[in-house]
């Protein structure tokens, strides 16, 4: 399993902070997006284990954290 | 204190910047940024300002952007203070302190980090004002 965050207005509009999805063989970012159900947002910005990965290709492996969030907006 | 940190509590200028100059005596020059949250954004009144972040990636990042910042400008310490809890006009919401031994470099690293910091901590605000709640997508 991995386990999938969602943040700002994503969350709000999801109505979920997270989630677990099961590890398919040659799964990436891309699949982990689709099944979420985070295709609709743009732009879009991706951590994997807490280090920006927005490459939509870059591979998921059990275990890892996905994060799936809107772009920044602190300071 | 830390010289880094994310924290619900107010911050106070002096007692960071007097952290900051207790690191060396070779500090000439120090800059700071310090952002407020505004009553009116976007062309409507703002009540309250929450954040959200994202524990453990935000921090990371701030680590960052300062190591970043000490081999990009000729500097000698950063201290960045963000607040993560719900803000009323006035409030202060971020503090950055740069110390170097000229004013040129302090001044180049604290608008640089406070640029990038927008850009690449995963921190988020929505504002309340008299329409509702709304996200803040823009980081100008």
């Amino acid at each position: 399993m991995i386990k999938v965050l969602f943040f700002g207005v994503i969350a709000e509009k999801l109505k979920r902070h997270d989630m677990e999805l099961p590890v398919q063989t040659g799964m990436t970012v891309a699949d982990v997006v689709h099944a979420a159900g985070c295709e609709d947002f743009k732009p879009l910005l991706v951590a994997v284990n807490q280090t920006q990965a927005n490459d939509l290709n870059a591979p998921i492996q059990v275990g890892d954290e996905v994060a799936l969030m809107p772009p920044f907006s602190g300071g | 204190m830390d010289s880094i940190r994310i924290q619900q509590d107010d911050f106070s200028i002096e007692a960071e910047v007097d952290a900051l100059r207790e690191k060396s005596k070779r500090i000439g020059g120090i800059a700071t940024f310090l952002g407020c949250a505004r009553d009116f954004s976007e062309g409507r009144n703002v009540f309250s300002i929450e954040f959200e972040q994202y524990a453990g990636m935000a921090e990371k990042a701030l680590f960052a952007l300062r190591d970043e910042a000490l081999v990009r400008f000729d500097i000698i310490e950063a201290r960045i203070i963000h607040r993560v809890t719900t803000v009323h006009a006035g409030d202060q919401i971020v503090l950055i302190v740069v110390g170097a031994e000229h004013r040129k470099a302090a001044f180049e690293a604290c608008e640089w980090l406070i640029d990038e910091l927008k850009k690449r901590v995963p921190i988020w605000k929505k504002e309340t004002t008299p329409d509702g709640e709304s996200w803040v997508t823009e980081h100008p």
